[in-house]
């Protein structure tokens, strides 16, 4: 048994090398695809990762009236804690609100003059509420507006974040459906390209392959080696394009640690924790598909 | 050894190759077959090792009846069967003893035994000098020796030789028919197809003479009788 697949793997790499050009340009087309695929992979968790840092940052104000006494506004903060939904909420008195307006525009004249003008404090109290997902800002802001808060509510400021992350889960729904297209595109490539290294195969070898039947080879024997054929193509590609993600890491891991300043995004270590499933998945369809477009192209040609 | 009876074979659209034949080979015999170009010979041959199956009729090779043999026990049958042919059907990236070992190899023989029997055939067959030589640097009978000591590999009682000496000069034939002869002396059975007068002349043995498909003559020390 051993001695028979030791056997079938030397004619698989004969066949592999006879035809080496066909093989190398096979082996290229898997890697194209491959290396698409695990962009996908890529942008999809930096995209993940930045969303997700994006929504932890998110805050949404609720900015009260200057008559609404810190009372009230304490006992809206305390009725806001009581939802599950909510993580934080932080209480800015009016005081503080006038301090961090007055720094933030310490070089304009004309702006701290019109506050002079004014006279006393314009700013009320606010609240600032971080939630557990963005998705929730709706229904708190919703769950504010009671007779007893609505009427010392002067803003609620949440519009221009849910904007930012509906532009980038857009754009990154967008992406996904490119890289989808390129990638069915690629797989179509190497399907193609696939049947025609095995037809050529399978031509070179006529000769060969008649000789085998005529000495008492069995049916498997001589398909044997396409089919091995078909999963070392597999078995190449991914380790170019694991070989290639790894020096790709190197160079981008650093570089995007500072491009996220703040955020964790170390696509290396996400690739190697979860090789497994990424490569043994991307291992096992790419050598089911080359394995099926095999059987079809010897089914086609071979006959045995 | 073959038992043929009542074997017809038709090709599509109604190409009659070969008519009700009937012919009984026993062990350690030597039969030339004998006939024209489209006579049927090679149907014929064919059909002894299981390249082509009767469309009516029974064809049976020691244990097996070809007429019903599952395609999974061909190669099974093959290696029972030694078959030569006219273009020796060697693979020129071998050497001779590499197309020999090749037979082996398929069908899973040990690495070591393989070795002593290439070259036990190898001195069967006299080229245990060239053993590491390519096609291309033997001559065409030197290249049929190889294809007769790859055919032995797994001492089969029956040989079949289709045209083995067609394209070989008169001296190198002798040689080929010499070597059948000596196997055939050993006890293995053997099928040649000619169309080789001289041959089957100087053999003086059994010659099978086939005709449109039909067998004309079957004579025990026969002689090329077609004009």
């Amino acid at each position: 048994m051993l001695r028979t697949f030791y056997r079938l793997l030397k004619f698989t790499f004969q066949n592999f090398f006879r035809n080496f050009w066909l093989s190398f340009v096979t082996v290229t087309i898997f890697v194209l695809t491959l290396i698409i695929v695990n962009a996908m992979i890529f942008m999809n968790y930096v995209a993940d990762r930045a969303l997700e840092s994006i929504e932890d940052r998110v805050e949404v104000a609720v900015y009260f009236t200057s008559d609404a006494s810190d009372t009230l506004v304490k006992s809206a903060q305390g009725y806001l804690l009581g939802f599950a939904q909510v993580r934080d909420v932080r209480f800015v008195s009016a005081e503080s609100a006038l301090e961090t307006f007055i720094e933030r525009h310490a070089g304009d004249d004309v702006i701290l003059s019109s506050l002079d003008e004014v006279g006393n404090n314009p700013f009320g109290h606010s609240l600032v509420i971080s939630a557990e997902s963005p998705e929730n800002f709706p229904f708190l802001l919703e769950a504010i507006e009671t007779p007893e808060y609505a009427p010392f509510i002067e803003e609620k400021d949440f519009t221009n974040y849910e904007q930012v992350i509906d532009n980038i889960k857009t754009l990154n729904d967008r992406v996904r459906v490119g890289g989808y297209i390129l990638a069915g595109f690629f797989t179509l490539v190497a399907i193609l390209i696939i049947f025609n290294t095995i037809r050529v195969a399978i031509y070179v070898h006529r000769d060969e392959i008649g000789i085998m039947k005529l000495v008492g080879a069995n049916d498997w024997f001589v398909r044997g080696p396409f089919l091995l054929e078909a999963v070392l193509y597999s078995v190449l590609a991914l380790g170019i394009v694991i070989g290639l993600l790894t020096l790709a890491f190197n160079v981008l891991d650093p570089w995007m640690a500072r491009y996220f300043s703040g955020i964790d995004v170390n696509v290396g270590t996400y690739f190697m924790q979860n090789a497994v499933p990424i490569f043994g998945t991307q291992l096992l369809l790419a050598s089911m598909l080359s394995l099926l477009t095999t059987a079809v192209a010897m089914r086609r040609y071979l006959r045995v | 050894m073959i038992h043929l009876k009542g074997v017809s074979k038709t090709y599509q659209p109604n190409i009659k190759a070969l008519q009700n034949i009937s012919l009984n080979v026993k062990p350690g015999e030597f039969v030339s077959i004998v006939g024209q170009s489209g006579s049927g010979k090679s149907t014929l041959a064919k059909m002894l090792f299981a390249e082509e199956r009767p469309t009516k009729g029974e064809v049976v090779i020691g244990e097996w009846d070809i007429s019903k043999i599952k395609q999974a026990d061909v190669p099974t049958l093959r290696r029972q069967i030694g078959v030569v042919f006219q273009d020796f059907k060697l693979l020129p990236r071998k050497t001779a003893a590499e197309n020999i070992a090749f037979a082996l190899e398929v069908a899973g023989e040990h690495s070591a035994r393989m070795k002593e029997i290439v070259g036990h055939v190898l001195k069967i067959v006299g080229l245990e000098e060239k053993a590491n030589r390519y096609p291309r640097q033997l001559s065409g009978g030197e290249q049929q020796r190889v294809s007769i000591a790859r055919s032995l590999v797994h001492r089969p009682k029956l040989i079949i030789a289709d045209e083995p000496t067609g394209n070989l000069d008169a001296i190198h034939a002798q040689e080929i028919i010499h070597l059948l002869k000596k196997i055939n002396e050993f006890g293995t059975t053997v099928v040649l197809v000619t169309h080789d007068r001289d041959i089957v002349n100087g053999l003086k043995k059994r010659v099978v003479t086939l005709q449109n498909g039909e067998i004309a003559s079957d004579v025990a020390r026969g002689k090329y009788v077609l004009s």
